[in-house]
């Protein structure tokens, strides 16, 4: 079993420094750099300061999140010597982002306000995180799974741990992983509203007021050891266990008990089959925030005690909060401190202020000011995020003695839905209104398909107006559809499950009506004017962060964007966290939203043109390990057997190589033990777009004999919410609640722009 | 309430239901703003104090609980403070 994983390679660019070793060198020597913000339009804020690069000016026609990412990737892919054209379909692609193309955001916007017209296509390709692991997945010609992780500030750990499963899954031999984020008009303004901003550098634990935002990019090439030691590769050290929790109490703030905290640290260690004393080096979040610092101290001092055995620091003091790429910037910090037996500091403290910390958290070693030579063989670092989710993850020395957690062996089945759609806003309404051919709703004006919640919905899921209001569309969609699920699979959130109970999201597109209402408003009134109210809806991760606090679940809480296929990604994605964590449900979902703003953006790149209608919904199946399913003789409408990932590298916009949905499809049909005649129906992904369309007729070749139905032509293009629905369409057709099915097997297949294409096999239960 | 403050109230009215998105009809002068009435929270009254400043020039940073109780007593601390321009938007 492939369960060793090793970091061979580091890339790394932020406000101290343009490489691993310079960024590292800086660190140890305390140096800061944060200073006045060059690139956003701060006069008339109360704060000024944060961690840049301005050394680095972003290419012409770049995106800066993108730019920084391949700056940073092509270091780690150098220093690891992998050549990832000697099989480019091992190497995959993962990065975490939370404000992505945020500086082509304001760019696009800035020319909208001041004439529509103006406002180019080009730019709105830059927008959506989806574009920068497919940029990166360009610049090496990776052709594995791509795809992101949007969990905001958590996302840059998170990606490591899914680039580490990917590769105990078999999926891949090696994984471009990290996260990517720049200073951006967007957030500094958001942190800003929310009073999060400190005006002074900030000093984590201490006496710090708010964050330093800080921007970078940090890579590292997670590989297998089999593959990392047949091509004699160097290795920094090991990948141990994650663990991935919810807080599901409010959309910004931690809960003050740190008690989901906890969980994810304490679920790290037992994943590694390791215990709290053995850690040497913790890098904690440390925002800075007075609500994280003392959440996260709090944790920490329960889980580690007070004795001083472990050293913490805190390395957002020196470079800032990277956001999305915090978790992978601070990756790098760790991997480093094993290599080089030392510790980074945590700055800013005077003498009065280590006396207080004394009273504070005992002999608890913050590593003021100036990094320090100790033993490092095992290192946790933790990241919490926007939504509630928190990640923690081990690193420890090649050879170091651990037990990682195995896979549980269950098989995964899919007990419910809860779809909200243009064609109606239960499973139940779905497959009679399907069943009866009835028409999906559609917009007057636009054309598009529309799915709409309102007061009766959340009356009868029991979401109250106080909780509602503040949600986008996107975020009203995913908790309708969320807690239906939920209710239809028969699952009562309790004391008991609550823990056991996760979420894995799949969006293409986010929350981009509330990012534009957010980003017109700085751009109209200035930077200092951003409303606190709209800034938490505009992190991807919002909706089910949202859906988490509505139903009460805090088991696993990820969120990936790549592209409409997204939903599938999930669906897959979950499957593999059943088998490996200790959740005994996951909710996938996929969900993406339409607005005036959506419609508007996809006119702007051609693709309304081309053939596509938008639609829009969110579309929740639930997964449920099959020993979890037969204690609450739950109704199994199919069970998920295995799925393929294959990316053609193309520029963002397009498809792509109509071979590669016939690799993913082939993948997935190994991994599942079929054949192409046993498979009944196919869950088509053309949309319209002829390019699609030809790849996908090319793939179904094979296919001749199956029954073929696609939801875009009931509902539109709905993005992810279409991926998902497909599934659960699929498996309602295999249990019989919706008409026509044919045979034991379905095959669901998704295509994201940039060109990644996920296939999935359903067995009838 | 006179014609001016309760040209302010009605202005903040409309701002909380813009802005907050709460249905206009339950925003009357005398509803709770937190707590029991409307059930604002802490990330509300970040949006009420940089609203406040942007409509009218009034700054709500340090004032009491009280003044934010609803909008009878916001919008009578609104036309008292020194600095209240009318009409700014």
């Amino acid at each position: 079993m492939n369960d060793k994983v090793v970091i061979t390679g580091l890339g790394l660019i932020c406000a101290i420094g343009g490489s691993a070793d310079e960024c590292f060198d800086n660190a140890l020597a305390g140096k800061v750099g944060i200073k006045e913000v060059e690139s956003v339009e701060h006069s008339a804020c109360y704060a000024h300061i944060g961690g840049e690069n301005n050394e680095f000016v972003t290419p012409d026609g770049e995106d800066r999140a993108s730019a920084l990412c391949v700056k940073a990737a092509k270091e780690a892919v150098a220093d690891s010597g992998l050549d990832v054209s000697a099989a480019p379909s091992r190497v995959s692609v993962v990065i975490g982002s939370c404000v992505g193309g945020a500086v082509s955001i304001e760019k696009f916007y800035r020319d909208y306000v001041a004439d529509p017209a103006s406002a180019k296509g080009e730019d709105v390709l830059k927008m959506p995180i989806s574009a920068i692991a497919n940029n990166v997945a360009l610049a090496f010609g990776a052709q594995g799974a791509v795809d992101n992780v949007a969990n905001a500030c958590a996302a840059g750990t998170m990606s490591i741990s899914i680039a580490a499963d990917l590769i105990r899954s078999g999926k891949a031999d090696a994984v471009i992983a990290g996260g990517s984020d720049p200073m951006s008009s967007l957030a500094f303004s958001g942190f800003h509203a929310l009073h999060a901003l400190d005006s002074e550098p900030c000093r984590p634990f201490n006496k710090s007021k708010g964050i330093a935002l800080g921007e970078g990019a940090g890579v590292l090439i997670v590989e297998s050891y089999e593959h990392a030691k047949a091509r004699g590769a160097k290795i920094y050290c090991e990948v141990l266990g994650s663990g991935v929790s919810s807080d599901a109490h409010h959309i910004t703030a931690p809960s003050p008990d740190g008690e989901g905290m906890q969980a994810a640290m304490e679920r790290s260690l037992a994943n590694s089959g390791i215990s709290a004393a053995d850690v040497d080096y913790i890098n904690a979040h440390g925002t800075g925030t007075p609500l994280n610092d003392s959440s996260e101290l709090g944790a920490m001092l329960r889980v580690f005690g007070s004795e001083g055995k472990v050293s913490c620091s805190t390395t957002k003091s020196m470079v800032g909060h990277c956001l999305g790429a915090a978790g992978s910037v601070e990756a790098v910090m760790c991997v480093k401190a094993i290599e080089r037996g030392m510790v980074p500091p945590t700055v800013g403290y005077t003498e009065e202020d280590i006396a207080l910390m004394r009273e504070k958290a005992g002999d608890f070693d913050f590593v003021p000011n100036k990094g320090k030579a100790r033993g490092v063989e095992y290192v946790q670092s933790n990241n919490y995020a926007f939504g509630g989710n928190n990640a923690s993850i081990i690193y420890a020395k090649e050879g170091a003695p651990r037990k990682l957690a195995q896979p549980n062996g269950e098989r995964v089945f899919v007990t419910g839905f809860g779809i909200v759609s243009p064609l109606g806003n239960t499973a139940e309404q779905y497959a009679e209104n399907v069943n009866s051919g009835a028409s999906a709703a559609r917009c007057g004006n636009c054309g598009d398909y529309i799915s709409s919640v309102g007061k009766e919905d959340f009356d009868s899921v029991g979401i109250k107006l106080n909780f509602y209001r503040k949600l986008d569309k996107l975020s009203q969609m995913t908790c309708v559809s969320g807690k239906r699920a939920l209710a239809n699979a028969g699952i009562e959130v309790t004391d008991d499950n609550s823990k056991k109970i996760g979420i894995v999201a799949g969006t293409s597109d986010g929350p981009q009506t509330d990012i534009a209402n957010f980003q017109k408003g700085i751009i109209e009134h200035g930077t200092q004017t951003g409303s606190a109210f709209l800034f938490p809806n505009t992190v991807y991760n919002a909706a089910p962060g949202y859906f988490s606090i509505a139903a009460g679940v805090k088991g696993y809480n990820v969120t990936l964007s790549n592209g409409a296929a997204s939903g599938i990604a999930a669906t897959a994605f979950a499957s593999r966290v059943l088998r490996t964590t200790q959740n005994e449900a996951i909710l996938a979902i996929g969900a993406d939203e339409d607005s005036e703003t959506v419609h508007m953006l996809y006119e702007k790149t051609g693709a309304i043109a081309a053939g596509m209608t938008p639609g829009d919904g969110a579309v929740t199946v639930v997964l449920e390990r099959g020993s979890s399913a037969d204690k609450r003789g739950a109704k199994k409408y199919a069970e998920v057997l295995g799925s393929g990932f294959a990316h053609c590298p193309s520029e963002f916009g397009r498809y792509g190589c109509a071979d590669k949905l016939k690799e993913a499809i082939s993948l997935a049909l190994a991994e599942s033990g079929v054949s192409a005649e046993d498979i009944g129906i196919v869950m088509t992904c053309s949309n319209g777009i002829k390019e699609l369309s030809d790849a996908e007729n090319a793939a179904l070749a094979d296919f001749a004999g199956a029954e073929k139905v696609n939801v875009r032509a009931l509902c539109g293009e709905c993005r992810a919410a279409s991926g998902a629905l497909g599934i659960a369409h699929a498996a309602m057709m295999l249990s019989g609640d919706i008409k026509g099915g044919r045979g034991d097997y379905a095959l669901v297949l998704g295509a994201s722009v940039g060109g990644s294409y996920n296939a999935l096999v359903l067995k009838k239960a | 309430m006179n014609a001016k403050q309760q040209a302010v109230a009605d202005r903040i009215a409309d701002y909380l239901s813009e802005n907050l998105r709460l249905p206009r009809e339950n925003i009357t002068y005398d509803i709770p703003l937190f707590g029991d009435g409307i059930g604002l929270d802490s990330v509300d009254s970040l949006e009420i104090i940089a609203g406040m400043d942007l409509l009218f020039g009034v700054s709500l940073i340090g004032a009491h609980d009280a003044v934010f109780r609803d909008i009878r007593t916001l919008s009578e601390y609104i036309v008292n403070n020194p600095d209240f321009k009318e009409n700014i938007q």
